[in-house]
């Protein structure tokens, strides 16, 4: 009899356990089954959506609580470089883009922790009211700002670190794809041959 | 002895606590930001400061708005929230407990600010209320955004905020 509860025991620890393991690996890696990819950007358009499934609601308030609905605004993260690698405040990057469909837009960087990098640079975000929604635009990310005129640092954002654009008020024909958002391209790295 | 019933009765309970660790992540993060927000007391706005590096209250803040947020309880009924004009781009967002964007308005549709009544949702709405929306729980937030992308555009901001209301239809008639 003592044998048998301490077996029931075990087995509801263990689907206790598996429950919450499942649970954390559905949010950890299950991203990816909810969002849309254009080249290496990732947007979920369920965000901040009264329709959104449990597993996107979950998601979506982990990694960005409080997003609008995507009548409001769209969001895009990055988290690659162009060649697939996590992005890193040892390298040094540029983002070219073209006017975007919408009224107002941003691009900020968050470290991995999805808080803003801990430095005093005052450069954690670039935006259409300072770069323009008129002409193609690029910003250097990077660590120090050298000669760059449009920068958002890096510094202090170690690995790991996610560029998120957001369009706010897009118009009815705005259409995200490869082509019409920002291009991240790598230009150097610490300790890679250039 | 059998370990079919066993097995089966830890997947049922894997099942369960699975489900039941999906629905709660929205709603304990909500919680969580609903005491940070809501820590002097809930039907009032906080202004929070411009957004540094040092803001982490809420996960990924943009530091190109001047932010607004106040909890709001319709324990003890309606709750009157409006939101003052802004030059530039504004939104009032209200989201429930469960994260959920139920309802936002921006300057494109009010031009003159906003003035709403918040009930909750199956209750009777007030009499003579212009604007009533309906909330699906008792407590959540609302987000006055305004964009404010400069040290003076974000003061400027920052000037207006105190004219915005949030509190109870109790509290303002009291």
């Amino acid at each position: 009899m003592l044998r048998r509860i301490l077996v029931w025991i075990a087995a509801i620890g263990a689907g206790v356990l598996l429950g919450l393991v499942s649970a954390w690996a559905a949010l950890q890696f299950g991203g990816s089954s909810f969002t849309e990819h254009y080249g290496h950007w990732v947007h979920s358009r369920a965000a901040g959506s009264t329709a959104a499934g449990p597993y996107t609601r979950a998601i979506i308030a982990r990694d960005g609580l409080l997003a609008l609905s995507a009548r409001e605004a769209v969001y895009f993260s990055l988290y690659e470089d162009d060649q697939g690698r996590p992005l890193s405040e040892s390298c040094i990057y540029e983002l070219n883009g073209r006017p975007l469909d919408a009224r107002w837009w941003s691009v900020t960087l968050y470290a991995d922790d999805n808080f803003l990098a801990q430095n005093t640079d005052n450069a954690h975000s670039m935006d259409a009211s300072r770069a323009g929604n008129d002409a193609p635009w690029n910003v250097r990310i990077s660590p120090v700002r050298g000669d760059a005129t449009r920068w958002v640092s890096s510094r202090e954002a170690r690995r790991g670190f996610i560029v998120m654009l957001r369009v706010y008020n897009p118009q009815r024909d705005f259409r995200p794809s490869e082509q019409s958002l920002p291009v991240l391209t790598t230009i150097s790295c610490a300790g890679e041959a250039s | 002895m059998s370990w079919g019933k066993y097995i089966l009765g830890a997947l049922i309970v894997a099942a369960l606590v699975h489900f039941a660790a999906i629905f709660a992540v929205p709603r304990v993060l909500m919680n969580v930001a609903m005491e940070r927000i809501g820590a002097a007391g809930a039907n009032v706005w906080h202004t929070t400061g411009r957004v540094t590096a040092a803001s982490r209250q809420i996960v990924r803040p943009s530091p190109d708005f001047a932010y607004s947020a106040c909890v709001f309880d319709l324990s003890g009924g309606p709750v009157i929230i409006t939101a003052t004009p802004w030059d530039d781009y504004w939104s009032l967002s209200l989201y429930g407990a469960n994260s959920d964007n139920f309802f936002v308005i921006d300057d494109r549709e009010a031009h003159y600010g906003a003035e709403i009544t918040l009930v909750r949702k199956g209750t009777a709405n007030p009499e003579g209320a212009s604007m009533v929306v309906e909330s699906p729980s008792a407590r959540g937030i609302a987000l006055i955004r305004r964009l404010a992308p400069s040290p003076s555009t974000y003061e400027a901001a920052a000037r207006i905020a105190p004219e915005d209301v949030c509190a109870s239809v109790a509290q303002l008639t009291n």
